[in-house]
């Protein structure tokens, strides 16, 4: 047996330990080779893309580059120091340490060249599909043909292999041999029982529901004023959540001797303080890489979802056409006729009406509201806009009132006009009562808010107004936009914006989506990642745990313990180390679901239970995957 | 009345085709109720291959074990871990007591899996750390108390379950003799008072001399037996007479202390 097939023995013979390992750098070398394909692309380099697909390619690849880098870090990290007492033997056996550096080198290459090979096979294998799935998200015309480029193969086993070196050497160097007499007691030390503050546990759930407290109560507006708060308060007292409180809830558990002493729970909540204590840092890690991933792909998915509502909510009318003064009134009949005829010609149903409407500026002693551009409507006017589009009005108006448009993405105060408000014209002006009220109309670019008032003092100003204070407002209804969205974009796009400013729903619609397409082909990989990678820090640190446990069962075995029994409890440790940290995560998810609730128009919980519930199904298989080779090595020993 | 009854017992070691290793060969034995049975002999000589056949954590080639005239060999695992820890009651060299339990936790756990109610369990421990004076540890931790208050733990777990049999492995193998002799006098008069019928393995004249009858192996086979009279100090003169007899690795023999 030569020092090379020592390594390689080493690693063929613990492929079960190192499995999961092998799995997971398999997967991030896939994922990184697929987008690096898309890089390399001939079809993508020479088209004319846009350069926020090429920059979000690349920082993707970054942050997988760097994500896998410190999974590796960690995982090579625990695997090595898993053996520890292997070390001892050897160093009892006369290995001098630049020796056993360059075997557990050797070992890591191995494993990393093998997993770089697998990466790259099974990247090839799903790139077809994967570049299906990418032209269509981006709407390409035509699905990018199969290209493995040696660029791509070369780039991602070089930097991977890079990865894996490095890792080694580092892990290597920070590698400590202790005596040879604490290596062989190592794992033998006696525990200590778990100590905790009561007062750290009650900070954790104060921290925590602060945190959740401003997520619920957030607005759209607010939203990025408690984001960092929330974090710091719910960071924090997650770590704590953990390392303290659930060392005292189990405590308190201990104490209802009832429940304690029955069967099984005996052995299961002893040991599982322990295992909570010794594991607070990785299910903490484990929990906000999980919150991460949960949070981040139901907030796309969510938007993506909610990409209809929100062109609903931005741009309350299906399309309109605005036009400033008088001189151009003939040029807007033209551009009108023009979209009316290309709607006849691509034969897309629409009504359509066309108001007058003019402005005036605002006029108040509170500095909010002074000197303010206003759009004013009359009433009768704006009644036909909403039947237009079939809603009611639901208020009325009289004489010396207006209705004053209600904003939706402004503090609360902002929406509290003062009781009495001037409104001003060139040459008219009138001081009225003011309402707020939900006005379903387009923003413009030429004033800031919409006023509604009572046809005759409308009839006062329209009729006073100079030549360039006057508006003609064209407004289309279109039952089925969302089919014909491309085409309503194409006509609208050829209006001339000099004469007519328009804006419409398919726009808003397939200007969102197509950016969020974006985000969304990005953010989903790099959360199963994380999520997949969370999953796999807690079978290392298991693996890492399992002489101690070994020993445990055998304890108990000889005293007298059934298979089914010992899987039970196995079974609930695991569970409760695998769940806790992902029902955390779950509820950090939703509160954040919540935040993002407040500030979109569509529901968010369809889409936010479907990408827990996928996240689940992963979890749990991995879950019954990692139960099933931990209880088998276990039986081992019975 | 015999509690313990072993037929032509066989263990063979290796697989069928390499080499193969006889560990006890048609070895016969019979425990009376009550009785304290020690089990000698030199390393390798088969009996702690014996204590694990009777106490089923090991399975015999060849052969039956019968407790309370039930042939436990035939049973299923699950049925046999069952049966352990219903009963029997186990002392090992190494303690074997949980690091994550408290003593008291470790003396209940027999009584826990079995679903005792709390306040029995509680009256129980009671008594039994008393009998053993451990009462005053039972809140402290493996790792708070010395090798022989943890033997006695082990005693104590052993026996609250009110077992038909104890088996116990070297019970004083790591102890000093100060120790070993604690726990052996609690092992004796425990024993007498409960009448458990108690087998242990030892290399260790002096914690023999506390037995009923000792038997000798060598090689897997019977080798003698001798039965205690009234005096333990000439029971032991007699141990050692009949070590010096069996030869064997002279490394077995421990120092005499008296």
């Amino acid at each position: 047996m030569t020092f090379k097939q020592f390594a390689f023995n080493n690693v063929k013979r613990n492929t079960r330990q190192y499995l999961s390992y092998f799995l997971s750098c398999m997967f991030a070398v896939t994922v990184f080779f697929m987008y690096a394909v898309i890089v390399f692309h001939p079809d993508i380099q020479n088209a004319e893309f846009r350069d926020v697909v090429q920059r979000g390619i690349l920082l993707t690849e970054a942050i997988i580059y760097g994500f896998s880098f410190l999974f590796v870090l960690f995982s090579t990290g625990s695997f090595i120091k898993s053996r520890k007492k292997q070390y001892g033997l050897l160093t009892t056996l006369g290995i001098s340490k630049s020796q056993l550096n360059r075997m557990l080198i050797l070992e890591n290459t191995i494993i990393g060249i093998t997993s770089i090979v697998a990466g790259l096979l099974l990247g090839a294998l799903l790139t077809k599909l994967f570049l299906m799935i990418f032209s269509q998200i981006l709407g390409l015309d035509q699905i990018l043909p199969f290209y493995l480029s040696l660029k791509a193969i070369g780039i991602t086993s070089l930097l991977f292999f890079i990865m894996f070196e490095v890792n080694s050497l580092a892990v290597v160097w920070t590698l400590r041999t202790n005596s040879i007499m604490e290596v062989f007691r190592g794992a033998k030390g006696p525990k200590k029982t778990p100590k905790f503050s009561w007062i750290l546990s009650l900070l954790a759930i104060g921290l925590i529901g602060a945190g959740y407290y401003l997520a619920y109560i957030s607005t759209v507006v607010t939203i990025f004023l408690y984001m960092l708060p929330i974090l710091i308060l719910v960071i924090p007292g997650t770590y704590f959540l953990f390392s303290q409180f659930s060392i005292a809830f189990i405590a308190l558990l201990k104490r209802k001797k009832r429940f304690y002493l029955h069967k099984l729970n005996l052995l299961t909540i002893s040991d599982l303080s322990h295992k909570l204590k010794d594991n607070a840092r990785i299910l903490f890690i484990v929990t906000i890489l999980s919150a991460v991933a949960l949070t981040s792909s139901g907030v796309l998915y969510g938007l993506f979802q909610g990409v209809e509502a929100e062109a609903k909510r931005f741009v309350p009318q299906d399309a309109t056409l605005i036009s400033k003064g008088n001189s151009k009134i003939d040029k807007l009949e033209k551009e009108i006729n023009f979209v009316e005829s290309s709607f006849k010609e691509k034969d897309i149903a629409f009504q359509s009406n066309l108001i007058r409407t003019t402005q005036a500026q605002m006029q108040s002693e509170n500095e909010n509201w002074n000197l303010v551009w206003a759009q004013i409507y009359s009433y009768s006017d704006y009644k036909a806009i909403a039947n237009l589009h079939g809603r009611n009005v639901s208020f009325e108006i009289d004489d010396g009132e207006m209705v004053i448009s209600k904003q939706e993405f402004a503090l609360p105060d902002d929406n509290k006009p003062p009781k009495k408000l001037t409104i001003k014209s060139k040459n008219e002006s009138a001081t009225l009562h003011t309402k707020v009220a939900k006005l379903e109309l387009n923003q413009n670019i030429y004033t800031t808010f919409d006023i509604v008032v009572s046809d005759s003092i409308f009839k006062q100003f329209v009729q006073s107004a100079a030549s360039n204070e006057v508006y003609y407002n064209y407004a289309m209804e279109i039952p089925k936009w969302k089919t014909h969205a491309d085409d309503i974009e194409q006509i609208f796009a050829n209006v001339d914006r000099e004469i007519a400013y328009p804006d419409s729903q398919p726009e808003y619609y397939l200007r969102m989506k197509e950016g969020l397409s974006y985000l969304f082909f990005f953010g989903i990989f790099i959360s199963v990642l994380f999520f997949l990678a969370a999953g796999s820090i807690l079978y290392f640190r298991m693996y890492q745990d399992m002489d101690k446990d070994l020993h445990h069962y055998h304890s108990i075995y000889r005293i007298g313990i059934t298979d089914k029994e010992m899987k039970k409890i196995a079974t609930r440790q695991l569970g409760f180390l695998f769940f806790i940290p992902f029902i955390v995560a779950v509820v950090h998810a939703s509160f954040a679901f919540k935040a993002l609730q407040n500030m979109i128009a569509s529901s968010v919980i369809l889409p936010s239970v479907m990408s827990v519930s996928v996240f689940f199904v992963i979890h749990l298989m991995n879950f019954i995957f990692i139960r099933n080779v931990y209880t088998a090595k276990l039986k081992k020993v019975m | 009345m015999s509690v313990l009854v072993a037929e032509n017992l066989t263990k063979i070691y290796g697989s069928k085709n390499g080499i193969q290793h006889k560990a006890l060969h048609q070895f016969q034995l019979t425990v009376e109720k009550g009785e304290f049975l020690g089990i000698m002999g030199p390393s390798g000589s088969g009996k702690t291959t014996l204590l694990n056949l009777l106490s089923t954590i090991d399975n015999p080639t060849s052969g039956k074990v019968k407790i309370n005239d039930e042939t436990i060999t035939s049973l299923s695992k699950n049925k046999l871990a069952k049966f352990r820890r219903k009963e029997m009651g186990f002392i090992f060299q190494d303690y074997n007591l949980l690091d994550t339990l408290t003593i008291g936790e470790n003396i209940l756990l027999p009584l826990t899996l079995q679903g005792e109610k709390v306040k029995v369990m509680e009256k129980k421990l009671v008594i039994v750390t008393k009998q053993l004076g451990i009462d005053t540890i039972i809140n402290k931790r493996t790792y708070e108390v010395s090798g022989g208050q943890m033997q006695r733990a082990a005693i104590a777990r052993a026996i609250i379950h009110d077992p038909t049999v104890i088996f116990a492995d070297e019970p004083t193998g790591n102890l000093d003799s100060k120790a070993s002799l604690q726990v052996m006098e609690s092992l004796g008069t425990l024993q007498q008072t409960h009448e458990t019928t108690t087998v242990m393995v030892t290399h260790d004249p002096f914690a023999a001399s506390f037995c009923g009858r000792v038997i000798f192996i060598k090689d897997g086979k019977l080798f003698n037996e001798i039965h205690r009279g009234d005096n333990r100090q000439s029971f032991f003169q007699d141990i050692l007479n009949v070590q010096s007899l069996l030869g064997g690795n002279m490394d077995d023999f421990q120092t005499i202390r008296i």
